[in-house]
């Protein structure tokens, strides 16, 4: 099931019928908390093989598969950070070829396509968003390229202010976007039958317009978001996946390592990622790939400034969440300056009281650098 | 004295006697007041109610003064409650609770009492239209957020066409995201919703109420608005007191279409309390953790909340009662 997966893995744990083996969307931290997760640093360093085929030493994400140490899964797949999906039919006809690099111009596209799309039956637009996360999937991507995140690593706080000039394109975009803010897939569906010409979204678009809303009426491209300026200055988050948690219920341990083994292995691992379902983390695996059986997947090979951020604190937080606040602020609901202010404040101050109660440790990376998130060294502070 | 022993079946008459009284000893007594048999036949209903609802109510209430994530519970005093206090989202919702269920309540109760009062006649096909009108309350909640978001759509969506073609409107509106709107669509999922349910409750009273009374009103001369008014609403009124505080209570813990159709949004429009409380409790929020202390907390505040509604109401019905 997917659905509230780690609750039912919680439960399944405490209720002592936790299966051997789980998939790795649960939060690391909590289950180690309670130590109902396995080490498998011990199995990995007796297997060189394994080493050899998932590089484990080098895909440790602190928080994330990670904690100190002990690695309690490994990675052998990676979702791409997102990118643009565009209809190349709509942007020709506006006399367009490519997605540009920088975001005033992507605007200045957008308008462009929607004013030329009015006149069309029926009306096409030049840009959708999705009502699922739509800050997520398009404007927070270009201001992380942009060198704006919403923590501070090297000071320890949330910080908002950076979003400023992305919430106001994203309130120009939304000026001239397809008029409904649908879920997910009624937007793919959309872009599919040519409502609008620029979608964001990651890797998983390519089995989305390959199989699920296969697009057969145009040819559709995939670009990189666009910066603020033109310029990268931090690195575009990926999603590393495809990795197998060991229960430390388990009453079949050496078994169930074997199984991870055979998950894991070169020969299942290849199979698996030339049938177009995953992008490789490794370089051993990706040198080892057809790319030419990929399919549309071979669009969204990662990108040199691609990168895992370590894992923000979770925090308890009072009222709603940033992607909300900000999409909020984007569609006019509140004022920019004031969502910004209100954000900076209600993090830190649940995250000042989280410290203080001892909830959370503050994270800091004091040799944080934003093109390469992952290389620097975290500190967790009680302060 | 008098005695049930005395009691003559024929004559239906009390006869005074000087007989003492049977010894009768606790058991005897316990059976005769069928005290045993009661509290056989309770037992199933007090178990489940002990074990689905008491134990639970405990069981989350317990964290109302801690951290807890599902994974680990730490003691934070009363900082849970300066948090409730200073939650501005919170008491919004709480004011949008209050608006959405005043709304709704002014729609629904009428609208089902007026079917009610229409599929009560003897005329045909009212038996499927009751059916029909009762099949939304057996659709699972999110399927029908789901359904609605297709009918609420703005573009191809089914209820702009329907409004665009028979002229009310000229260009379609944008029913889920334009903050003028949103409330108005949540309000017409719940009632589809929920109408035939109570609807059905109303039926089920009138159905009731003797023939002879409407007979007897005919004879005298009433016409339709006074058989209903001075007849079918006044001995409609104990089921009516039910269905409302039932709708009342109701229509203030409704939140899993709206979580559905909108999301609490566009901009909070449609944030009720408990879709707030559902979200800080399973943490659905990106790098928010699952708040079941503070979730526990803000739920005993709504049950309150609810409670002291509920009470006013039936203050107010007693007093209604003691006025007609």
């Amino acid at each position: 099931m997917t659905d509230d997966f780690e609750n039912s893995i919680l439960l399944a744990y405490q209720g002592g019928t936790a299966p051997d083996l789980v998939g790795q969307s649960i939060d690391v931290k909590n289950f180690a908390d309670i130590g109902a997760i396995e080490n498998l640093r011990p199995y990995i360093e007796k297997d060189e093989e394994y080493q050899k085929v998932n590089e484990p030493f080098t895909h440790m994400f602190e928080g994330l598969n990670a904690i100190g140490d002990e690695i309690y899964w490994v990675a052998s797949g990676i979702r791409s950070g997102v990118r643009i999906e565009y209809n190349k039919a709509l942007l020709a006809a506006s006399g367009f070829d490519s997605i540009p690099a920088s975001l005033s111009d992507y605007v200045a596209m957008a308008k462009k396509i929607t004013e030329d799309g009015a006149a069309k039956d029926p009306v096409t637009y030049g840009i959708g968003f999705t009502s699922s996360s739509p800050f997520e999937r398009q404007l927070e991507m270009m201001a992380q390229v942009s060198g704006v995140f919403y923590y501070d690593y090297a000071n320890g706080r949330f910080d908002f202010s950076g979003y400023k000039p992305f919430l106001e394109a994203g309130r120009e975009l939304v000026a001239v976007a397809y008029p409904d803010q649908q879920g997910v897939d009624n937007m793919r569906a959309q872009f599919a039958a040519g409502a609008f010409a620029l979608w964001g979204n990651a890797s998983q678009e390519a089995g989305v317009f390959t199989n699920q809303f296969p697009i057969t009426d145009f040819e559709w491209g995939v670009a990189e978001v666009p910066s603020l300026t033109g310029e990268i200055k931090g690195a575009l988050q990926t999603n590393p996946n495809k990795g197998y948690i060991m229960m430390s219920s388990s009453k079949n341990k050496d078994a169930a390592w074997e199984v991870i083994r055979f998950f894991q292995s070169e020969e299942f691992l290849v199979g698996y990622m030339e049938g177009g379902n995953d992008l490789p983390i490794t370089a051993y695996i990706d040198e080892r790939l057809d790319k030419s059986k990929m399919g549309r997947l071979g669009d969204y090979s990662l990108l040199p400034y691609e990168s895992v951020y370590p894992a923000v604190p979770s925090i308890n937080l009072t009222g709603d969440n940033y992607r909300t606040v900000l999409w909020n602020a984007i569609m006019g609901y509140v004022d920019i300056d004031a969502a910004i202010e209100d954000l900076n404040t209600r993090y830190n101050q649940c995250y000042d009281d989280d410290i203080m109660y001892g909830s959370v440790r503050r994270l800091v990376i004091r040799d944080y650098d934003p093109m390469h998130p992952s290389a620097g060294t975290a500190e967790y502070l009680d302060q | 004295m008098l005695s049930v022993s005395t009691l003559d079946s024929e004559h239906l008459q009390l006869r005074p006697t000087n007989r003492p009284p049977r010894p009768v000893n606790k058991k005897m007594r316990l059976k005769e007041s069928g005290s045993v048999a009661a509290g056989l036949m309770l037992a199933p209903s007090l178990i489940f109610l002990c074990v689905c609802s008491i134990y639970p109510f405990i069981w989350i209430f317990r964290y109302i003064g801690y951290d807890y994530n599902g994974f680990v519970a730490r003691p934070v005093g009363f900082r849970n409650f300066t948090r409730m206090f200073s939650d501005v989202t919170f008491w919004n919702s709480v004011l949008t609770t209050f608006e959405y269920a005043f709304w709704k309540l002014i729609i629904i109760i009428p609208l089902a009492l007026l079917m009610a009062v229409l599929l009560n006649q003897k005329i045909r096909g009212s038996s499927f239209f009751r059916g029909a009108f009762f099949m939304p309350t057996v659709i699972a909640t999110s399927i029908s957020g789901m359904i609605f978001t297709f009918i609420f759509a703005t573009q191809n969506g089914i209820l702009n066409n329907l409004l665009q073609a028979v002229g009310l409107m000229g260009s379609p509106i944008n029913w889920l995201m334009d903050q003028n709107f949103a409330m108005e669509a949540v309000i017409i999922l719940s009632v589809w919703a929920g109408f035939g349910n109570y609807m059905l409750y109303f039926v089920t009273g009138m159905t009731s109420i003797s023939e002879d009374v409407y007979e007897s009103s005919r004879i005298d001369g009433a016409n339709a608005a006074q058989t209903f008014f001075r007849i079918t609403l006044p001995m409609l009124a104990p089921v009516l007191k039910v269905v409302l505080m039932l709708a009342i209570t109701g229509a203030f813990k409704d939140y899993e279409a709206i979580m559905v159709l909108t999301d609490g949004g566009p901009g909070s429009r449609t944030n009720v309390m408990f879709l707030y409380i559902f979200k800080l409790i399973f943490g659905t929020s990106t790098n928010a953790r699952m708040q079941i202390g503070y979730g526990a907390l803000l739920s005993l505040m709504a049950a309150v909340i609810v409670g002291a509604v509920t009470i006013i109401y039936n203050l107010v019905a007693r007093r209604l009662d003691d006025v007609v």
